[in-house]
């Protein structure tokens, strides 16, 4: 390949506040349009804004997690532009001094691993939503989204494939997502990302002409577009008929191509000035180590330690640390269990299981560890069989259920007494003399049927072994 | 300040000057211009700026969402407006 | 005389006017322009809510000129406020002048309530800045405008202030001071008063004698007068034109004819919908400030205009620490003569201009003013008190006369 490929990006996330960054109306996703909106938030004048303290802690655990350098004083300044979704014609964001710098980000790939360098991050408002309705030839405007907490993440033009980017988008999505900055949803936009896209010759030091890509929605919408993009500037620069002009172009997935948007003139004078209704926010050191103890332990860390210290397998660990939630029900229920591997084994199978029936995620799972760990204890422990654990599951799920409460309520408890169990081995035996006749001429699985029905008038709480123990005893016994 | 200028700043502002109004506009510009001049005489070397006129800091508001403005109050003044949406003329990207 | 825009049916014998830049639920606010329309907002200003709370209510929504802009509310969509001899009065001040309200609220964006207060001989006090809440203020110049309160003497204004002032969660800038106490002293003995000598050579001998008129009343009652030069004054005018054009565009960006107000004619996109709603119906006034304010922005101009503004902001404000340890407060006239008419203000942007010589510095550094007896007196930031008690002194002599 003669040409290098260099990428930047600019990522967009909502932060995972309750109110939005300037007034105190919700900041949820998904309320009828206008629903969450205030004067202050649709343009209306008189009401001033006041800073959401979240959204700084956030923007600072955004920037710890990115290992950046935390600016002591931040400020808060005015862009202006004209568009609909903008209600004052202008957004509150950071231009003179974002409250982080100079970080990085690990990402491995085939490769090997690499630092992508990260420029800085700022907090800023997101706008509005717009709808076309081909209907009436008219566009509706919706303020939900306006003034909803984002930071801006801006890398170095450090990323020079799509595996690259994907793997940048990928961990910085799992790393804001473990520390509940965000929940980070591409396809629902909590997640933004603009490719900044530019070649040159292999060995050059030079940056070529750069365009800016918006509008994919998904990672391989990213992936689609930045082939196409790089593709379009090796055409453009080696067969000589277009000129490469620096612009912001719209990426349409559909046709698998991207355009000039319309009416961007070129370098657009955004009139940048300090917002004189936002003081200062001045960062110490006390603050910064608040949020600093206040970190997860990153799935990589736990990855290791559940490894190493609590011997899960690999793939169990894979599993768990995809999700934070998983995480801290993982960690909560297993002291308590007992055992980390049959806790890790309830979560991914059983647990994960009753998700998918339900068509939900780990995230949305939903239970207290300690009843969780009591549980697997006495399944452990041959309190009661597995059979009847996974009935029980489903109620402390669903309603909380105490497991001791519901094993005394149902009868649960496992039959082991072995005078109990031999009187009914014995009538079963006795019950079944055609299968015990099979059994005697060799075959050896007659005695499930045998087995099955010993089972079922103990209700599935027969302990297996014993029953099994006791069965061949008398079976063998008599002649 | 040249008249191709002011039509920009107007395009960017939007709005637009009658003949009339450009003149006195570019008039008053002008005297302004040599206003400015003024500026100069005054020694800001090292001297921060003053964007506040109080010295406060850290004026937060804590994280609570309220809901007080209905969805139809929001709307009743809107020039246009339909199924609880502001209404404009179609927006092309 | 357009004394009201919208007036109130409903007052009780406690009314307060005040100026159609405030906010007020449920009555239109218009900002003097036509660019509001029908407006009608969804909440009370803070101030309102206070006044309220204390059994006042609303005389009507005084006349204003467009966003406060101008010299005299000349510019009002609704008709300027003229006197019966044809010249222009500010109609809040007017509105107490005559006793139709007791008191008025009036934003100081840009000294009309003080040039207002001086030609209707009544009483206006433009506290420090971040005393009183912003909260419910259609806003221009953030950084620096203020609601003061009208009245015919100090003692009532201030009265009327004490109610209003005080720390407001809702505006980010209001002062952590929960009450303010205004009270004058008994007398003037020992305050050191200065008269800067560039603003008695601008403005007109009717309006200097009132000035030394005051100063002779202070004098007699133990006060010790100087006059001084303050050279600063020839680009304070300069620098605030340009912060309050700055602020003043970012702030009326917000009127596009989309979300409420005046909508244009021509609406075949989005585009023209915006143009020919914001060329419709805003003043001259109004449109110059927008322009002025996005170049003095711009790239290229940001560094030379706003960016050197802000800067002189705070030499400013060193030289007035300066100043006011030397004296306990400066008088000075607030305009330029005692009587403007509709042909002084045909361009209403230069008469303006050349009359915010004598009102750009308060504005600027947000140090506090009372207008009494024609007169503004200036003093360091919360120094009220003592130009509560300048006035009394004064109000006493003039009654007692």
């Amino acid at each position: 390949m003669k040409y290098e490929i260099v990428i930047g990006l600019e990522v967009h996330v909502e932060l995972a506040t309750e109110s939005k960054i300037f007034c105190s109306c919700s900041s949820k996703f998904g309320a009828e349009p206008n629903d969450n909106v205030c004067p202050a938030c649709c343009g209306m004048p008189g009401m001033l804004p006041v800073t959401n303290e979240k959204a700084i802690d956030l923007g600072i655990t955004a920037g710890l997690l990115l290992n950046c350098h935390i600016n002591r004083v931040t400020t808060f300044d005015k862009k202006s532009y004209y568009y609909p979704d903008l209600p004052n014609a202008y957004q509150i964001t950071q231009w003179f001094s974002p409250v982080c710098v100079d970080g990085g980000l690990e990402i491995e790939t085939q490769a090997g691993k690499k630092v992508i360098g990260i420029k800085q991050i700022h907090l800023e408002e997101d706008a509005g939503k717009l709808v076309h309705d081909d209907w009436t030839d008219s566009t509706l405007v919706d303020f939900n989204r306006t003034g909803v907490p984002l930071v801006e993440i801006v890398s170095q033009p450090d990323l020079r494939s799509v595996e690259e980017v994907l793997a940048y988008l990928e961990r910085l999505r799992a790393v804001l997502r473990f520390a509940k900055v965000s929940d980070c949803r591409l396809e629902l936009g909590s997640m933004r990302c603009d490719v900044n896209l530019s070649v040159r010759p292999y060995g050059s030091e030079k940056l070529g002409v750069r365009t800016e890509m918006k509008n994919m929605n998904s990672l391989s919408a990213i992936a689609r577009a930045i082939e196409y993009e790089a593709a379009r500037h090796i055409d453009a620069i080696e067969l000589g008929t277009k000129t490469l002009i620096q612009e912001t172009r719209r990426w349409d997935d559909i046709s698998g191509k991207s355009f000039a948007m319309r009416n961007k003139e070129t370098a657009e004078d955004y009139r940048y000035f300090p917002d004189p209704n936002l003081v200062p926010i001045v960062i110490d050191e006390e603050w910064i180590e608040r949020i600093r103890a206040s970190l997860p332990e990153l799935p990589e860390k736990k990855a290791m330690r559940y490894v190493s210290e609590l011997g899960l397998t690999e793939e169990s660990t894979a599993l768990i640390t995809e999700s934070r939630n998983l995480c801290d029900i993982f960690e909560a229920a297993y002291p308590i269990s007992g055992s980390p591997r049959e806790t890790a084994n309830w979560l991914i199978m059983d647990c994960m299981s009753y998700l998918r029936s339900k068509q939900l995620s780990a995230d949305d799972l939903i239970i207290d560890p300690l009843k969780l760990g009591e549980l697997i204890r006495m399944t452990i422990e041959g309190e009661i069989t597995r059979n009847a654990a996974r009935r029980i599951l489903t109620a402390v799920i669903e309603q909380d259920a105490d497991p001791k409460k519901i094993i005394e309520e149902k009868g649960l408890s496992v039959q082991s007494d072995e005078g109990t169990i031999l009187a009914i081995v014995e009538r079963a035996v006795a019950d079944n003399p055609k299968s015990v006749q099979d059994y005697r001429n060799g075959k050896t699985k007659a005695m499930q049927a045998i087995f099955g029905s010993i089972m079922k008038e103990l209700k599935g709480n027969g302990d297996p072994q014993v029953i099994q123990r006791l069965l061949k005893e008398v079976l063998d016994r008599e002649e | 300040m040249k008249e191709e200028m002011l039509k920009g700043l107007e395009k960017i502002n939007q709005l637009s000057l009658t003949q009339e109004e450009r003149r006195i506009v570019l008039d008053f510009f002008a005297f302004l211009a040599g206003e400015e001049e003024a500026l100069e005489s005054c020694n800001t070397d090292n001297v921060e700026r003053m964007v506040h006129l109080i010295p406060l800091k850290n004026v937060l508001r804590e994280d609570v969402s309220l809901k007080t403005f209905s969805q139809d109050s929001l709307l009743a003044g809107a020039p246009k407006h339909t199924d609880g949406y502001w209404q404009v003329p179609r927006v092309v990207d | 005389m357009k004394l009201y825009i919208t007036e109130n049916t409903k007052r009780n014998d406690k009314t307060v006017a005040v100026d159609d830049t405030i906010l007020v639920e449920g009555m239109p606010s218009t900002a003097g322009s036509k660019m509001l329309g029908e407006f009608k907002p969804l909440f009370d200003a803070e101030v309102i809510s206070r006044l309220y709370n204390t059994g006042f209510s609303i005389a009507g929504k005084s006349n204003v000129g467009e966003f406060g802009l101008d010299l005299l509310g000349e510019t009002s969509n609704y008709g300027a406020c003229l006197n019966a001899d044809g010249t222009l009065a500010g109609a809040a001040a007017a509105i107490v002048a005559n006793g139709d309200a007791e008191y008025a609220l009036s934003v100081d964006l840009n000294g009309t309530p003080r040039r207002a207060a001086t030609l209707q001989n009544v009483c206006f006090i433009k506290p420090t800045y971040g005393t009183v809440s912003r909260h419910g203020v259609i806003p221009c110049a953030c950084s620096a405008e203020q609601i003061g309160v009208m009245a015919k003497t100090s003692v009532k204004a201030a009265e009327l202030l004490s109610i209003i002032a005080g720390h407001d969660k809702k505006d980010g800038t209001s002062l952590p001071q929960m009450k303010y106490d205004y009270t004058a002293a008994d007398n003037a003995t020992g305050i050191r008063i200065g008269i800067p000598t560039e603003y008695i050579e601008k403005a007109e001998q009717t309006v200097s004698e009132k000035v030394y008129r005051f100063a002779d009343v202070m004098k007699a009652d133990g006060a010790t007068v100087e006059e001084f030069s303050l050279s600063e004054l020839s680009f304070v005018q300069a620098a605030w034109q340009i912060l309050l054009c700055a602020e003043t565009c970012n702030n009326l960006s917000r009127y596009d004819g989309v979300k409420f107000g005046y909508r244009g004619n021509n609406s075949k996109d989005i585009g023209e919908l915006y143009t020919s709603s914001r060329t419709e119906a805003f003043g001259l006034n109004a449109k110059f400030a927008i322009l002025y304010g996005s170049y003095v922005l711009s790239k290229g101009h940001y560094e030379s205009c706003y960016d050197k503004a802000l800067r002189i902001r705070r030499v400013l404000r060193n030289k007035l620490d300066g100043i006011f340890s030397q004296f306990d407060l400066i008088i000075a006239p607030a305009c330029s003569k005692l009587a403007y008419s509709p042909s002084d203000v045909v361009n209403s942007l230069e008469a303006c201009y050349n009359e915010s010589y004598f009102t750009a510095l308060s504005n600027i550094s947000g140090i506090p003013i009372v207008v009494c007896g024609g007169v503004q007196l200036m003093g360091d930031s919360f120094s009220e008190n003592k130009l509560l008690t300048a006035a009394t002194v004064y109000e006493r002599t003039e009654v007692g006369k």
